[in-house]
């Protein structure tokens, strides 16, 4: 990072907490414009819980549908932060810092909204807590070998381990926030900072602690959607009973993660004027793993065309035959040109750059994601083995408005987070500054 | 502040970059001031070199999370299980392989919250007492060295502050 020594602490400070002024008449446009986004998706949710799950489109073969693929969708979005915040962290990646804060929002945001998914394809949401163990009349537990209750048990402790990382990694900025503000916000501040003074005897439990947790959430994010793709493979259907699962899901998370995080930090760069902190080189640095996480999924593309042919499985032949050429094959190419092809681009210096193209490409390799958990999802139950039980699906207009409010309610959380907590460590980019690393560099 | 007289006032040394903070500190080991803290907007190696600080044990919170966060996930597991002897995917009743995914869950959850309980009851958070004597510089650009001292010494304390190229201040 050549551009980041000519700060100093001072103007870290003073660029970070000039983001928390108060905001323009633009930024309530476009809250109230988000919220209206999220009012769209609850009514939707609404009127599917008064008519009943008929109200989407899935049907049989296709049971899942955009529920699901806005699941998966979400919780891979969240890997990037932990991959940045700890991952990034435990590798001694200084450039992760001026990012972390970011991204570990964005995951716990992102793992909230996808939370929300199973609660809404559950149809009766009043019974939710049927899934908890919980001693009942019935002798009723849920069953710890379903890779449903996995999914509960992952995504729930992914849950509370993200936001408890992001809580403690936020309290000395929360401190600096309250030590430069007034009134009833200094109060609130007080409170959330906890009485943070940063004196050693504090820095030295954080520190210890705070390696603890990045160890911890490493091995946990890497579970957590090997987990996910077991919710598909291990069923016996074509295109998803594959060992490959569980590292391709964990790749193309982290690559729909990364691509999230320039969508975020572009427009965040440009409007709280974080040049000098985000710099070109961390934007660089993101591009670039983006290119191994793109080859990686192009490589589980083509080793799954390879298993179909050396397994000499004439169903799963069918399956991945009909995946490139079939009803889906638009989805199908979307996915591979966005997520294996497009970030090829990346290659080139001038390209990865460019401002332009690298949020062009985000929204592209997004976009792409998006459709890989489309193809996954319904492509595969929607031509498995028998031709008479074959059948099409596409989301209703309750599916787009339910899907239309995460995304809404995604940027929503993620504008009012910006304008109203640190949206850098000031911490660990003063750290950066001094040591080119992270907490205990 | 332990052990200190009610007569003992608390000077604080402001300075403006690490490298003068630690070298501030072992100047300090041959008075009979007492550092009662040292106040940084980050954390700083060589502030905890030169205070000879010892690792965290957080780590054994940690430790002890973890362990019973395993114990935990298997026993909820098995016991769920034996409570509904049913046989799914001709599995055994009780089916060690799938039950290492609760068990690991479970040994990371309790294992972050054990984790945050030690840094919290070690680091002694809240702590909104320590408001009082603490500079709000210390969360930006400065470091600060808050020393006890008898009050006949206060003024000794501000002047060795001042030669080391620092800021005295005193909270009575």
């Amino acid at each position: 990072m050549s551009e980041a020594p000519q700060l100093t602490y001072a103007e870290v400070d003073r660029t970070v907490l000039d983001t928390l002024r108060p905001p323009s008449g633009g930024y309530w446009l476009v809250i109230m414009v988000l919220i209206l986004g999220v009012l769209v998706g609850a009514a939707c949710w609404g009127y599917q819980i008064f008519i009943g799950l008929g109200a989407g489109g899935q049907n049989i073969p296709v049971a899942w549908g955009t529920y699901l693929i806005n699941f998966v969708f979400w919780v891979g979005i969240a890997h990037s932060g932990t991959l940045i915040s700890a991952i990034l962290y435990l590798f001694r990646a200084g450039w992760r810092n001026p990012i972390a804060r970011a991204a570990e929002t964005m995951t716990v945001f992102a793992v909230s909204i996808a939370g929300l998914f199973p609660f809404i394809h559950l149809g009766r949401i009043w019974v939710v807590y049927y899934m908890l163990p919980y001693p009942n009349q019935r002798y009723l537990w849920p069953n710890f070998q379903s890779p449903l209750v996995f999914d509960v048990v992952a995504i729930s402790t992914y849950l509370t381990v993200s936001s408890l990382f992001w809580y403690t990694g936020l309290l000395p900025d929360l401190a600096a926030v309250r030590d430069r503000a007034t009134g009833l916000r200094r109060k609130i501040f007080t409170i959330l900072s906890l009485g943070w003074t940063g004196k050693h005897e504090q820095w030295r439990h954080y520190t210890r602690g705070y390696l603890f947790f990045a160890a911890l959430a490493t091995p946990l994010v890497v579970s957590v959607h090997s987990v996910v793709s077991w919710d598909f493979a291990l069923s016996a259907v074509p295109g998803w009973h594959s060992t490959i699962f569980a590292p391709y899901f964990v790749a193309g998370a982290i690559h729909s993660g990364l691509a999230m995080v320039l969508t975020l930090m572009i427009p965040l760069r440009k409007i709280f004027h974080y040049e000098r902190i985000v710099t070109m080189k961390i934007l660089e640095a993101v591009a670039k793993t983006i290119i191994f996480t793109g080859l990686i999924v192009g490589y589980a593309y083509g080793i799954e065309y390879f298993l179909a042919w050396y397994s000499n499985n004439i169903v799963e032949q069918e399956a991945f035959r009909w995946r490139a050429l079939g009803d889906y094959s638009i989805e199908f190419w979307i996915m591979v040109v966005c997520n294996s092809i497009v970030p090829l681009l990346f290659f080139f210096k001038r390209i990865r750059t460019s401002i332009a193209w690298l949020f062009s490409i985000s929204i592209l390799i997004n976009l792409g994601m998006w459709y890989e958990r489309f193809v996954i999802i319904i492509g595969s139950v929607a031509h498995d083995f028998i031709p008479h039980a074959w059948g099409l699906y596409w989301p209703s207009g309750i599916e787009w408005g339910i899907m239309l409010g995460s995304f809404s309610l995604f940027f929503l959380l993620f504008l009012l987070f910006a304008k109203h907590l640190p949206s850098i460590s000031m911490t660990e980019m003063k750290e950066t500054l001094d040591h080119g690393g992270g907490h205990g560099d | 502040m332990e052990g200190a007289m009610a007569t003992d006032i608390s000077v604080m040394g402001l300075f403006p970059d690490e490298q003068r903070t630690a070298s501030t500190i072992e100047a300090m080991a041959g008075y009979p001031w007492k550092i009662d803290q040292v106040h940084t907007p980050f954390p700083s190696h060589k502030i905890s070199a030169a205070l000879k600080l010892k690792k965290s044990p957080v780590g054994w919170f940690t430790l002890v999370g973890g362990i019973l966060g395993f114990v935990t996930g298997f026993s909820l597991a098995i016991y769920t299980a034996v409570e509904w002897k049913l046989i799914v995917w001709g599995k055994p009743v009780i089916a060690w392989i799938p039950f290492v995914i609760v068990g690991f869950e479970f040994t990371i959850l309790f294992s972050v919250f054990a984790n945050v309980l030690g840094l919290v009851v070690l680091g002694g958070l809240p702590d909104y007492q320590g408001l009082k004597r603490y500079d709000p510089r210390c969360s930006a650009e400065h470091f600060g060295i808050l020393a006890t001292c008898a009050a006949g010494e206060k003024e000794k304390v501000i002047e060795f502050f001042e030669n080391q190229g620092g800021e005295a201040r005193v909270f009575d």
